[in-house]
C-alpha cells in the first residue's frame, strides 16, 4: 500500500518539471507575475521576462534563477495569503497547482490568475510555450522559442528513426519501503520512454503502481529507469537496485541502471528534446545516432 | 422523604457531627466560571488575531474596515474571503474534535480514547477519501445543490461506522481495557490505511491532487462554502454532545449502574457516537486528519476545571478551538509566503504531551 | 410490591434461574442467600429490571418492569450493584448526586439530599474528597451513599419503592457491615422494600425479616431466618457441615461444623 510519503512522492513525480535555460532576456516586461509551476517558470526565463517574476513554488529549480526565488511552498498546497503577500498582479498557474479555492481565493483579491494547458506528453510544450508569450506579453519571443523547440524535437526524433530496437523499460519512481514504484501507460515516464524508442515494460497498467520485486523480475525489464532521487541513501544505483530485491531482473543482471535528473525527464519543458536524447543514449549504447 | 436519622455508628475517627452542613457549597463553580470565562476570552483573543495576522500585513484599521465591508477590495478579499472562513473552519475543527475525545473518552471511560488513535479519524478519512475517488459518479446523479455535502457526509458515515465498532468493543463486560482499546485502534486505522491505499492506487492523476492537498491537512482549502457546511455540521454536533455532559458524568459509574440510575444507556452511547461522528467527520472531509487535539484539549480541560461533564465538555471544545487557532496562527506565521501543514503543528503540541500523558501514568500506576 | 413469576433466565444453554418466583413487600427486609453460582446477583438482576427473563413477568404494582424504562424504574428503586466503580475522580459529593439523575433538578434539593445521604453512612467529611482517593470501605459507603439518595430522590417523586443491594458488605470490616445493614433496615423501617444479596448468613440471620436461599437457579427455602436456617438444609444446599445454634441473647450463630485444625 501506498503510505502518504510515496504519495507525495507519486504527486510529485506528476507535477515534477523540467527546464532549459535558452537565451537569455532581452528587455524586462513590467508587472510583478508569480509563477506556479517549474514548467512555466523555465519558460518564462526562456522567453526573457525571468526578471518580472517575483517567486514561484517549490518544483521550479530550473534556471538557477528561477531556482533562487522565494518559494511559495509546494504546488499542490498554495498558501492563498501567502501568494498575496508577495503582491503579484499576475500568476501563472500550472494544472497542477492548488486548492482550487486557494486559486480562486487570490483572483477574488484582485490578482489575475491564468492556468496553462495540461497535458504530459511533449507536443504540450509548444502550447504551453504559447500560453506563457500571451500572459507575459511575449509573443514574438514565445513563437521564435516554441519553433526552436519544435526543430530541436524533430531533429531528436528524425535522429531516432533509425533505431530498429525497443528494449523493455521499467521506470521505477521510487524504491521506498521496499516496495519499487512503476510507470505504467498515460504517466509522463512512459511518454518519455516512447519517445526514446524504449518499451515500457509497465504497460500493462496505468498510472503510478506498487510492483512486488517478483512483479518486477516478471515484467523482464532489460533496462531499469530511476530519478536521481529515488537513489537518495545509496551507495550506488547497483546497491539500490539490489537492494530493492531487482538484482534477478535481466536488467539487475546485466547491471543496466540509467538514473536521471528526474524533473528534466518528466517535466515536458524546454529541456525535454536533451533528456529524451540523453534517455536515448542510456537505452542504444550501442547506436551510432548521428545528430544528436 | 426520610427522616434525617442518626448517622451510622462508626469506628471512631470518621464520627460525624450530623449537624455540620455536609456539603461544602461547591467550592469549584465560581473558579471555574472564571476559567471558561477565561478560556473563552483566549479563542475569541485568537480569533481576532487569526484575522488580523497572516502573510500579508495589514494595520488594524484596515482589517476592521475591511471588516465592515468598508476596506480596499484586497484587504476585504483578505480579510473576509480568506481569513474569515479559515477562522470559522479552524474554530469549529478545533472544538469538533476536542468535544468529540470529551465525548468519546466519557463514553469509553478512557482517556486515551481519542478520535484519532482508536480509528474514528481514520474511518471519516476513509469516507472521504472514497468521496474523492468513487464520488464523480455519485456526484453527477446529485442535484447540485447537494454536491457540496457529499465529503462531509461520506466523511461522517466513516467515522460513523469505525465509532459503531470501537462501541461495539465496549459493550460486553462494561469497561473496555486500555490496550483492547488502542489495538483495536491500531487494526481500525490500519484498515482504513490500507484501504485509502487502494483507493489510491485506484485513483486517476486529478484525484490524486486533491488527495494530495487533503492528506496533509490543512485549512487552507477553506472558503466560506466549505467553512459553512463544515461549521454548521459540527455545530449541531456541538449541541448535541454538551446535551449529553450530565449523561456523560452518570457513564462515569459504569453503563450497569448508570442505567440502574435512570440512564437510556444504549441511547446516550447513539447519540454520543452519533454526534462524534458527525463532528470529527465533517472536521475531517474539510481539513483533513487533524491529530491529538481530541487528546489534548480535553486533559488540559480537566487539569482546569475538573472531570464534571458539564464544564469539561464546554472548557474542552474551547480549548480545542483556542488549540486548533494557535496551530494554524502558527503555520500562517512561521515560513511565510509557504505554509506548512496544520497537522504539523498539532503532533508537535500533542505528540510529546502525549507521550508524557503516558509516562505519568506509567509512573502512578507503578 | 414487586412480583415475579415463572422466572427463568438463560445464559449459556443453562438455566441459571429455573422457574422461580418471588414477591418483594414494602417494609420488608429480604436477604438473598445461597451458594456461589446459586443465582443471586442474576435474580437481582432481574428483580431491579436490568436484565430481561428468557420467561416469566416481573411486575411492579402490576406494571411489567419493561414497560417503565430506565428512568422510571430509577425513581421507583434503588440498585447498589456488586463492586461499584467510579472512572473519574468526582468530589465525593458530587459522585453521590449522581444517583439523583432521573428526578428533575427543580423538584428536589440535590445539596440537603446528598449531604443528607453521606451524613447517614458517615462520610460527610469527605464530600470534598475526590472519589478516588477514598479506602475501599470509604468507597463502598460513598456509592451506598449514591444509592440512598437515588431511592429519597425517588420517593419525592412518588417512587422509591425498593431497595436493592449486591453484596454491600462484601470489602467492608464487621463494624461498617453492620453500619449498611442499619442504614438499609432504616430504609425498610422508612417503609422500603428491600432486598440484599449477602454471603454472611449471620448478617441475614441478624437484620432480614424474610430469607430466600437459592440453589441451583431455584428456591430452597424461604421464610423467616429462623426457619431457613436449619443446620441440615444449610449443609445440604452448600454441601459442607453448617452448624446452627441459639447465642445467648437468642440470636441465631451459623457457622461451619468442623473439627478443629489441630
Amino acid at each position: 500500500m501506498l503510505t502518504r510519503r510515496q504519495t507525495l512522492l507519486l504527486a510529485a513525480a506528476c507535477g515534477a518539471v523540467a527546464g532549459l535555460a535558452a537565451a537569455r532576456a532581452h528587455a524586462a516586461a513590467p508587472g510583478r507575475v508569480l509563477v506556479l509551476g517549474g514548467d512555466l517558470a523555465e519558460i518564462a526565463f526562456a522567453l526573457g521576462a525571468g526578471s518580472t517574476v517575483i517567486a514561484t513554488d517549490d518544483t521550479a529549480l530550473w534556471p538557477p534563477e528561477a531556482a533562487a526565488l522565494p518559494k511559495v511552498g509546494y504546488l499542490r498546497r498554495i498558501s492563498a495569503e501567502g501568494v498575496l503577500s508577495l503582491l503579484p498582479d499576475l500568476v501563472l498557474a500550472n494544472p497542477g497547482a492548488g486548492p482550487r479555492t486557494a486559486l480562486d481565493q487570490i483572483a477574488a483579491a484582485g490578482v489575475r490568475v491564468e492556468t496553462g494547458p495540461e497535458g504530459e506528453s511533449a507536443d504540450i510544450v509548444p502550447a504551453k510555450i504559447a500560453f506563457m508569450g500571451r500572459a507575459l506579453d511575449r509573443a514574438a519571443a514565445a513563437e521564435t522559442c516554441a519553433a526552436r523547440f519544435e526543430a530541436e524535437m524533430a531533429r531528436t526524433e528524425a535522429a531516432l528513426a533509425p533505431l530498429d530496437s525497443r528494449p523493455r523499460v521499467l521506470f521505477l519512481i521510487s524504491l521506498a519501503g521496499g516496495t519499487p514504484i512503476a510507470a505504467g501507460t498515460g504517466t509522463a515516464a512512459d511518454a518519455m520512454i516512447g519517445l526514446a524508442h524504449g518499451t515500457n515494460a509497465a504497460a500493462a497498467f496505468a498510472g503510478y503502481k506498487p510492483v512486488s520485486a517478483e512483479a518486477a523480475i516478471g515484467l523482464a525489464p532489460d533496462v531499469l529507469l530511476l530519478p536521481d532521487h529515488a537513489l537518495e541513501g545509496y551507495e550506488s544505483p547497483e546497491t539500490a537496485v539490489r537492494a530493492a530485491g531487482l538484482g534477478a531482473t535481466p536488467a539487475g543482471r546485466e547491471g543496466r541502471v540509467v538514473v536521471m535528473d528526474g524533473l528534466r525527464l518528466l517535466g515536458f519543458g524546454l529541456r525535454t528534446p536533451q533528456a529524451v536524447a540523453e534517455l536515448a543514449r542510456a537505452l542504444h549504447p550501442d547506436a551510432a545516432l548521428e545528430g544528436l | 422523604m426520610p427522616a434525617p436519622s442518626t448517622p451510622m455508628r462508626l469506628s471512631k475517627g470518621s464520627e460525624m457531627d450530623a449537624s455540620l452542613p455536609a456539603v461544602p457549597a461547591r467550592r469549584g463553580w465560581p473558579r471555574a466560571s472564571w476559567i471558561l470565562l477565561a478560556f473563552a476570552a483566549a479563542t475569541l483573543l485568537l480569533a481576532l488575531a487569526g484575522l488580523a495576522l497572516g502573510p500579508v500585513r495589514l494595520g488594524p484599521g484596515e482589517v476592521l474596515s475591511a471588516l465592515a465591508g468598508q476596506g480596499d477590495p484586497r484587504a476585504e478579499a483578505i480579510v473576509g474571503g480568506i481569513r474569515a472562513p479559515r477562522v470559522a473552519l479552524a474554530a469549529a475543527v478545533g472544538a469538533g474534535l476536542a468535544l468529540s475525545g470529551t465525548a468519546l473518552q466519557g463514553v469509553l471511560r478512557n482517556p486515551l480514547a481519542d478520535p484519532g488513535l482508536i480509528g474514528v479519524t481514520a474511518g471519516g478519512a476513509l469516507g472521504a477519501v472514497g468521496a474523492i475517488v468513487l464520488g464523480g459518479t455519485l456526484a453527477a446523479t446529485l442535484p447540485a445543490p447537494l454536491r457540496p455535502w457529499l465529503l462531509p457526509i461520506a466523511a461522517f458515515l466513516g467515522a460513523g461506522a469505525a465509532t459503531a465498532f470501537v462501541f461495539s468493543l465496549a459493550r460486553r463486560g462494561g469497561g473496555i481495557h486500555a490496550a483492547t482499546l488502542i489495538l483495536a485502534g491500531v487494526a481500525v486505522n490500519a484498515i482504513a490505511g490500507a484501504v485509502i491505499g487502494l483507493m489510491i492506487y485506484a485513483s486517476t492523476d486529478t484525484q490524486l491532487r486533491d488527495l494530495t492537498f487533503w492528506t496533509m491537512g490543512g485549512l487552507g482549502g477553506a472558503n466560506w462554502q466549505v467553512a459553512g457546511i463544515a461549521t454548521a455540521c459540527i455545530a449541531v454536533a456541538l449541541v448535541g454532545l454538551i446535551r449529553l455532559a450530565r449523561a456523560l458524568d452518570l457513564l462515569q459509574l459504569g453503563e450497569r449502574a448508570a442505567w440502574t440510575s435512570g440512564l437510556e444507556v444504549e441511547r446516550v452511547k447513539r447519540a454520543a457516537g452519533l454526534w462524534s461522528a458527525l463532528a470529527v467527520g465533517a472536521g475531517t472531509a474539510v481539513a483533513g486528519p487533524i491529530g491529538f487535539i481530541g487528546l489534548v484539549a480535553p486533559h488540559l480541560a480537566r487539569l482546569c476545571v475538573g472531570h464534571g461533564h458539564r464544564l469539561l465538555a464546554p472548557a474542552a471544545a474551547l480549548l480545542g478551538a483556542a488549540l486548533l487557532l494557535a496551530a494554524d496562527l502558527a503555520v500562517r506565521l512561521v515560513v511565510p509566503p509557504a505554509e506548512p501543514p496544520v497537522g504539523l503543528a498539532t503532533a508537535l503540541i500533542g505528540g510529546p504531551f502525549f507521550l508524557w500523558l503516558l509516562l505519568a501514568r506509567i509512573r502512578r500506576d507503578a | 410490591m414487586l412480583e415475579a413469576c415463572g422466572i427463568t433466565l438463560m445464559r449459556g444453554g443453562r438455566a441459571v434461574l429455573d422457574d422461580l418466583a418471588l414477591t418483594l413487600r414494602p417494609g420488608e427486609c429480604t436477604a438473598l442467600v445461597g451458594p456461589n453460582g446459586a443465582g443471586k446477583s442474576s435474580l437481582l438482576a432481574v428483580l431491579s429490571g436490568e436484565l430481561a427473563p428468557a420467561r416469566g413477568r416481573v411486575t411492579l404494582a402490576g406494571r411489567p418492569l419493561s414497560a417503565l424504562g430506565a428512568a422510571g424504574l430509577a425513581k421507583a428503586r434503588a440498585v447498589l450493584e456488586q463492586a461499584p466503580s467510579l472512572s473519574a475522580p468526582f468530589p465525593v459529593a458530587e459522585l453521590v448526586a449522581l444517583g439523583m439523575a432521573a428526578v428533575p433538578r427543580a423538584t428536589i434539593d440535590e445539596h440537603a439530599l446528598a449531604a443528607r445521604a453521606m451524613t447517614a453512612v458517615g462520610i460527610a467529611h469527605l464530600a470534598a474528597r475526590p472519589a478516588n482517593r477514598l479506602s475501599g470501605g470509604e468507597r463502598a459507603r460513598a456509592h451506598l451513599a449514591r444509592v440512598l439518595a437515588q431511592l429519597w430522590a425517588g420517593r419525592t417523586a412518588g417512587g422509591g419503592h425498593f431497595l436493592m443491594l449486591d453484596e454491600p458488605t462484601a470489602s467492608l470490616d464487621l463494624a461498617h457491615q453492620v453500619g449498611v445493614m442499619t442504614a438499609a433496615r432504616r430504609e425498610r423501617d422508612a417503609g422500603t422494600g428491600v432486598l440484599v444479596v449477602l454471603h454472611d448468613l449471620n448478617l441475614a440471620a441478624a437484620f432480614a425479616d424474610r430469607v430466600v436461599l437459592l440453589s441451583d437457579g431455584r428456591i430452597a427455602a424461604e421464610g423467616p431466618p429462623s426457619a431457613v436456617f436449619r443446620s441440615e438444609t444449610l449443609s445440604r444446599v452448600y454441601g459442607t457441615p453448617v452448624a446452627v445454634e441459639r447465642g445467648h441473647r437468642g440470636a441465631l450463630r451459623i457457622g461451619l461444623d468442623l473439627p478443629p485444625a489441630a
